[in-house]
């Protein structure tokens, strides 16, 4: 068992560094920088070229890229983004209250989804190929196909224009208190929820099915167990375990990923700010968002793995 | 009952519709001319970029904060109305003290008072100044700012400059208190109708009534909220729609067209707000060394045709191949129309009797119309048997893209590309087809020198009637030579509540006002 964890332990340390080292060429191959951007069409024809190189070299844009790489792993170890570059503000700071916020949202989903998900998934396995079962799989297959935007198109539509019950777009500030970004959340949240139930549901069904269906089930039904107990204490825990990387592995994506939704309510959570860091070339920012992104999800996975691991004794060897 | 014949159906309805658009007429003079009322908050969204980006640290700033915004809290010493002409804010007088233009001296409007309460003197503009002149591109031209007096500060200049005032009003060129280059700033001390409660970088700033404003009466509103919506209009018209926002402003043409049937909303244009300029590129091989190529194909766009189809006909103009704005009073149009024969002669004459193949023509959608525009372009020259591939390159690294560098050994010379101009003063806007800028295609020789001789000649002539004059003469150069072409341009619009009274839009969106802007 101890080596088990010891080995998924090191190998989540391996995927970081490779993955630092990822993050650092990808936004070394982005065309221009941070003050090519920066500058407007109708400043850039104002500077004289050699000027422009000034500048750059002030920003420390001329540096190599080895001596920027060593820099840069050097300061990830020590949890030190860099400064941006055009503002000299620490990349960490910059993205404190995003990742906060994007968390806060995944969180709001998976609270709301997980038990939801649960409830259809389990109930659809248990009536399999009976109504039940088509409604909830027809429903997840629309509801995980119909794009992000789209939903929440239509919930704006529905639920801040129409029927003025909530913001269409998000007015709160970046560092606003939990319980005020979440109130003015409801449609974000809803928008991610459809999805993340149609998705959560269907793979657990196909757990809950592929339990329900094994012979130890059948050895307990036959010895009498009540089927409550059955559903509930027995095939439930060997239905979810193939599920568990999957789901650790969304919700990881929801912290990370959500961007559409982030950009249609304006939310600011973390996809707000890497799209913004992006397109202004601010590659420390880019480098932390990135980096704290894959922590999250190669974290997720390694409790995914040990919660594996505690519930699967086969998994131990 | 009297039969009804169609004549007098259509009589009736007539009558009608004159009645009700006379009570239209009447009842939008009434809101007009109603008189203004003071408080309320007015919360708008803004779409335009603000690429420096802001943070926690330095969101007060000037240059941190989007530009059309920086008039809420601060004043510059000159202001540029929507005509595009230069009127006295912070300063009263702005003069040369010598023939060649390069000393200004600009006598400061007595008792203006910053936020903080403290009085703004010519100290302060020389600080503002300093951080300004290192730091805006605009600025660099000033080589020294001194104090001359309490309310008298000296600007001395590279080189003269008769349009220095309109330097003066740019976005940048705010008045601060005096401060070490380090700091000065960051407080978001200004001395504007409005001054800074909160701010969240890169998304949102709160506003309050500044009592000790100097212009009398101003402002009606006691609070602004601002909204940032970058590349989110679609959020942002989402805000608008259920009443969380009061206005939108730089929305893009097509959400103009669904819009302003709405009686709901106004809509409020600013006439000649940007541009875009097609660069011709001038290197070995290139057809566009041979100058009748460059008039075959300026001859042969149908620019009325782009401003049809990219701008529904009445939110575009047609442009003149400088990168002056049709609003301005220098502008001078392009002579002769489209002339589709002389394309084809000009063409035979330069060795291409059956037409020809340029280079492929990048854009980017810098604009939501732009993919349109470059279409209808492409189309057009057909007609001359001018082919034209046309290809959208993505936003994101465009710049380096489109301006390469001017060394073809290493591959990367500038491109046959677009990009978007900004309405500014004549001698910015000539001066950008100087052949050390790229916009121009590195344009050369004899037309080029006596252009640029012209250019400094007007940068020192006092006259404004004369220096209108000597633009003149430089378009007409450009009419000749094509250095670059600039075949139309667009105007600039926001979307506000039919509550919101007196907010007219601006063609430079630094320089939109809110001192009377009103809600019923």
């Amino acid at each position: 068992m101890i080596v088990a964890v010891a080995r998924r332990i090191a190998l989540s340390l391996l995927t970081l560094v490779l993955l630092a080292i990822f993050v650092f060429v990808a936004t070394e191959i982005m065309p221009g920088d941070a003050l090519d951007v920066t500058l407007s069409a109708d400043e850039l024809a104002m500077i004289p070229p050699e000027r422009l190189a000034q500048m750059k070299r002030e920003l420390g844009l001329d540096r190599p890229a080895a001596e920027r790489l060593v820099a840069f792993l050097a300061g990830t170890v020590q949890l030190d983004f860099g400064l941006t570059i055009i503002s000299r503000t620490p990349a960490a700071d910059i993205i404190a209250y995003p990742l906060r916020n994007s968390v806060l949202l995944a969180g709001a989903v998976l609270a709301a989804a997980i038990p939801l998900a649960l409830a259809l998934g389990v109930a659809a396995a248990y009536r399999y190929r009976r109504a039940l079962d088509n409604a909830v799989s027809a429903g997840a297959i629309i509801g995980y196909s119909v794009p992000e935007f789209v939903i929440a198109t239509v919930l704006v539509i529905l639920f801040a224009v129409l029927w003025p019950l909530f913001p269409a777009t998000i007015t709160a500030a970046t560092r606003d208190p939990a319980h005020v970004l979440l109130a003015a959340a409801p449609l974000p949240v809803a928008t991610v929820l459809i999805g993340s139930i149609a998705y959560l549901a269907r793979i657990l069904r196909v757990g809950m099915i592929e339990a329900l269906a094994s012979d130890f089930v059948e050895r307990l039904r036959l010895t009498g167990v009540p089927e409550w107990r059955v559903l509930l204490l027995h095939a439930l825990p060997a239905g979810v375990i193939p599920s568990l990387t999957a789901m650790a592995l969304y919700a990881a994506s929801l912290v990370s990923g959500i961007v559409v939704v982030e950009l249609v309510f304006a939310y600011p959570g973390l996809g707000q700010e890497l799209v913004r860091a992006v397109t202004r070339r601010e590659v420390h920012v880019i480098q932390a968002i990135a980096l704290s992104s894959a922590v999250v999800v190669v974290g997720l996975n390694l409790v995914a793995d040990l919660a594996i691991l505690l519930l699967d004794p086969r998994t131990r060897r | 009952m009297k039969a009804m014949h169609r004549r007098s159906l259509l009589k009736a309805g007539l009558a009608g519709t004159a009645f009700l658009a006379a009570l239209d007429r009447s009842l939008g003079l009434a809101q007009a001319q109603a008189a203004p009322k003071r408080g309320g908050t007015l919360s708008y969204a803004q779409l335009s970029a603000n690429r420096r980006s802001a943070d926690a640290r330095n969101a007060r700033h000037p240059y941190f904060v989007v530009d059309a915004n920086t008039r809420l809290q601060w004043n510059c010493l000159t202001w540029v109305n929507e005509k595009l002409d230069v009127e006295m804010e912070l300063a009263t007088k702005i003069e040369p003290t010598d023939d060649r233009l390069v000393v200004w001296d600009v006598a400061l409007r007595e008792g203006v008072r910053f936020h903080d309460g403290r009085e703004m003197t010519s100290a302060d503009v020389a600080s503002s100044f300093e951080y300004h002149r290192r730091n805006a591109p605009f600025a660099r031209q000033i080589q020294r700012i001194e104090t001359v007096g309490k309310y008298v500060a000296r600007f001395t200049l590279e080189t003269g400059n008769a349009e220095f005032a309109y330097i003066l009003a740019e976005y940048n060129s705010v008045i601060m208190p005096a401060g070490s280059l380090e700091t000065i700033g960051m407080d978001g001390i200004g001395t504007g109708p409005f001054k800074i409660v909160a701010t969240d970088a890169n998304r949102s700033m709160i506003m309050e009534r500044f009592d000790g404003y100097w212009r009398e009466g101003a402002p009606y509103l006691d609070r602004v909220e601002i909204h940032n919506r970058e590349g989110q209009q679609e959020s942002a018209l989402n805000g608008l729609r259920a009443g969380q926002f009061d206005a939108v402003l730089t929305i893009d043409p097509r959400a103009v067209q669904q819009l302003q049937s709405d009686p709901a909303y106004d809509i409020e244009t600013a006439r000649g707000g940007y541009s875009f300029v097609i660069q011709l590129p001038k290197h070995p091989g290139s057809p566009f060394l041979d100058k009748r190529v460059r008039q075959a194909l300026a001859c042969a766009i149908d620019r009325e045709a782009i401003v049809r189809v990219a701008y529904g006909g009445k939110h575009g103009w047609i442009g003149n191949d400088s990168h002056l704005m049709v609003t301005d009073a220098a502008f001078v149009p392009r002579p002769g129309g489209r002339d589709v024969a002389k394309a084809k002669r000009l063409l035979a004459e330069a060795g291409f009797p059956n037409g020809i193949t340029l280079p492929t023509l990048y854009f980017s959608p810098q604009l939501p119309e732009v993919p349109r525009y470059f279409q209808v372009l492409q189309q057009s020259v057909k007609d001359a048997g001018i082919t034209v591939p046309i290809e959208e390159r993505p936003n994101d690294g465009y710049i380096q893209f489109r301006t390469g560098d001017n060394d073809l050994s290493k591959g990367n010379f500038h491109k046959f590309a677009m990009t978007a101009v900004g309405s500014r003063n004549p001698g910015i806007s000539l001066f950008r087809m100087r052949g050390a800028n790229v916009e121009s295609g590195h344009w050369r020789g004899p037309e080029h020198d006596r252009y640029m001789a012209l250019y400094e000649t007007a940068m020192v002539t006092r006259d404004a009637g004369r220096r209108k004059a000597i633009y003149a003469e430089m378009q007409a150069i450009l009419h000749e030579e094509v250095p670059a072409i600039l075949p139309a341009g667009g105007d600039t619009f926001l979307v506000k509540r039919k509550s919101v009274r007196n907010m007219p839009y601006h063609p430079q969106i630094w320089s939109i006002r809110f001192d009377h802007v009103w809600k019923a």
